[in-house]
């Protein structure tokens, strides 16, 4: 090698490299960014759906509440139907439960199985939950229920994402 | 005939090398189970590449009828089943020849692995055998998706909750490989069909020219 | 091929005039019975495998229908999913408490990840020149290890699995249902199809309505006051709609029967 640094080969060597370089990263730059467009597509924050539950008919019994809000999938919309369990706490917020199971997805109901009154129970594998949606010890689920965000919408239900307890 | 077209195109291309390499390599003994019996081990790999040519034809021939889209794949699935002649037969050759194939490629690893022959100089291949075997698990989970019924959807969606526990990138990966964050839907069965089809078939092909070539440039590993 | 000053170029060709090599199998006879040439002798024999092989494969997928379950319904909440049944030890794996809950990455991350990888850098864990299985226990002792895990998570898994009930969840519906028909809509206005499934076919514990054999009042009355797992009140539209989804469900039957 001498001193005076690049060689007749080796500079043509760099130039190879930088040409490909520059031919494969023009070519799967776009495509990279094509392939990556949902993990970086700004999701609008989902909108409130409001429901056909008035406020103030809320009491302390959790009820069932259907609402019914459209998904947009891409290119595909569909309109989904989703429920939620609604009640008053003992300070008297307003607590909406998701009634996915948090164990394997399935539906929990409540206070429908005579043996466990005043629970949530999931049919699918007797899982359990107090009403404010805790996870009892020894069945399967592994932690409580998921919570909607909720807010009052000319003084009826309006629900917005679902959210995971914080540490209960 | 035949002979006077070989020629011709010998002439010109020198093909005569190419392929007498491969035909007069030599095959030992011990992995011949017309001396051996037990040298029907050998064959697992074998068999492997031959299910995987089976595979990519009954693809290939089921991408005839099937439409990768959430409204009509499970209906052209029914369709090419139960509606065209041999539709049946050969998405049970797709199916069954997906889990063969992963029972053959065990059984091959097993052999290999037990034999010792992954050890100097063969490490490189065991390597690109671990990844084939990456690869076709990848092609049986996003095939399991692509019928679009009630196991495909509900599998994926827990596979998927899966991958999303994976610390720190989990969730992007998710959206990643499913394309929205929360819905199961339309993006996915695309990107599941794109994976499936084009991108891990091509990972594949290019894995097992590496392999058959170390193979033919190693020899085969000696007997115990 | 010959190095460049050896080279006799044919017209404009590059191709060697002479020394071509000649189209003959090699010799192998020094070694009678013993190696063979791959082409044809053992390609044959390899191909008389595939051929046997092929058979067999054959007679599965004339015999052995490919499943398919219906079509894939989002909503449907009471679907127990289930993986093919090579992935079926990780799903399993995820079950016990060690490797679930708030100890999850053990389950999905590290525990297949240092399997895998261990799989993945074999040659140079196990790097001693020995090659037979007894004489080095270790790399013998974690594949059987492995091999054994694989296998009691796979029977723990498919023995906890509801067949029955997977077999019955996954059915495709025999009727078409006109989901246009008036009776139909009353039926999702009430919520009846949250539970039996937006076509009626039922899941899980939710019986199917077609073809119930039941006569239009008494499904009515079921719509009222419920029946076995069914809770009282979920009907709460008019009796006018009441008659007309009980007619409905009591004339869907199944197709072709």
């Amino acid at each position: 090698m001498s001193k005076k640094g690049v060689t007749r080969r080796q500079f043509l060597n760099y130039t190879l490299t930088g040409v490909g370089g520059f031919m494969a990263s023009a070519t799967l730059l776009p495509m990279l960014r094509f392939a990556a467009d949902p993990l970086l597509q700004t999701k609008q924050e989902s909108d409130f759906v409001v429901t056909d539950k008035k406020i103030s008919e809320i009491t302390s019994e959790p009820v069932r509440v259907d609402f019914a809000y459209e998904q947009t999938d891409g290119w595909y919309s569909s309109t989904v139907t989703n429920t939620a369990w609604v009640y008053k706490n003992e300070k008297g917020e307003i607590v909406a439960l998701s009634p996915v199971c948090t164990h394997l997805g399935c539906m929990v109901d409540w206070n429908t199985n005579e043996k466990y009154p005043n629970k949530f129970y999931c049919p699918c594998h007797d899982g359990l939950y107090t009403k404010d949606g805790k996870n009892v010890e020894g069945t399967p689920p592994t932690r409580p229920l998921d919570v909607y965000t909720h807010k009052e919408v000319d003084g009826y239900l309006a629900l917005g994402k679902v959210k995971p307890r914080e540490e209960a | 005939m035949l002979n006077r077209i070989y020629n011709w195109v010998d002439e010109r291309l020198d093909i005569t090398p190419l392929w007498r390499d491969i035909a007069d390599h030599e095959v030992p003994e011990h992995v011949n189970p017309a001396h051996h019996f037990s040298a029907f081990v050998y064959c697992f790999g074998g068999l492997t590449f031959f299910i995987v040519v089976i595979q990519i034809l009954s693809g290939m021939f089921l991408a005839m009828y099937y439409v990768p889209d959430i409204e009509n794949a499970w209906q052209s699935v029914y369709y090419l089943q139960y509606e065209v002649a041999y539709g049946k037969i050969i998405r049970s050759m797709h199916h069954w020849g997906a889990s063969l194939a992963i029972v053959m490629m065990f059984l091959h690893m097993l052999r290999v692995f037990f034999q010792g022959a992954y050890k100097k100089p063969r490490e490189l291949n065991w390597i690109v055998g671990v990844l084939i075997f990456f690869v076709m698990l990848g092609l049986g989970l996003t095939g399991y998706l692509l019928p679009w019924d009630m196991k495909a959807l509900f599998a994926t969606k827990v596979t998927l909750n899966i991958i999303e526990s994976v610390p720190f990138i989990g969730e992007h990966l998710k959206v990643f490989i499913a394309g929205d964050s929360e819905i199961v839907g339309a993006q996915t069965i695309t990107r599941f069909f794109a994976i499936h089809v084009f991108f891990l078939p091509a990972a594949l092909l290019g894995l097992i020219a590496l392999h058959f070539i170390m193979i033919r440039k190693q020899g085969i590993s000696g007997p115990l | 091929m010959q190095k460049k000053k050896g080279m006799k170029y044919v017209g404009d060709s590059r191709i060697p005039a002479e020394n071509r090599k000649p189209n003959v199998p090699k010799d192998y006879t020094e070694y009678p019975g013993k190696t063979e040439p791959f082409w044809p002798n053992f390609l044959l024999k390899e191909w008389l495998v595939g051929a046997v092989f092929l058979i067999g494969f054959l007679i599965l997928t004339v015999s052995a229908e490919p499943p398919l379950e219906k079509m894939a319904d989002p909503t449907d909440s009471s679907y127990i999913p289930m993986p093919d049944w090579y992935f079926l030890f990780l799903y399993q794996l995820l079950k016990y408490s060690y490797a679930s809950n708030e100890f999850i990455i053990f389950g999905t991350v590290i525990i297949p990840g240092l399997a895998f990888g261990a799989l993945l850098l074999a040659p140079f864990l196990d790097r001693g020149p020995e090659r037979r299985p007894l004489k080095r226990p270790l790399a013998t002792g974690f594949m059987m290890l492995a091999i054994a895990s694989i296998t009691y998570l796979t029977w723990e898994a498919a023995a906890n699995h509801d067949w029955e009930k997977a077999k019955a969840q996954g059915q495709i519906p025999e009727a078409s249902i006109d989901t246009e028909d008036e009776g139909y809509k009353i039926a999702e206005a009430n919520g009846c199809i949250s539970c039996h499934g937006s076509d009626l076919a039922g899941n899980g514990s939710n019986p199917s309505l077609i073809g119930t054999g039941l006569t239009a009042e008494e499904i009515a009355d079921i719509a009222r006051n419920g029946n076995g797992n069914m809770p009282a009140g979920l009907f709460t539209g008019s009796e006018e709609e009441l008659k007309i989804m009980a007619e409905y469900l009591a004339n869907l039957k199944e197709e072709g029967k």
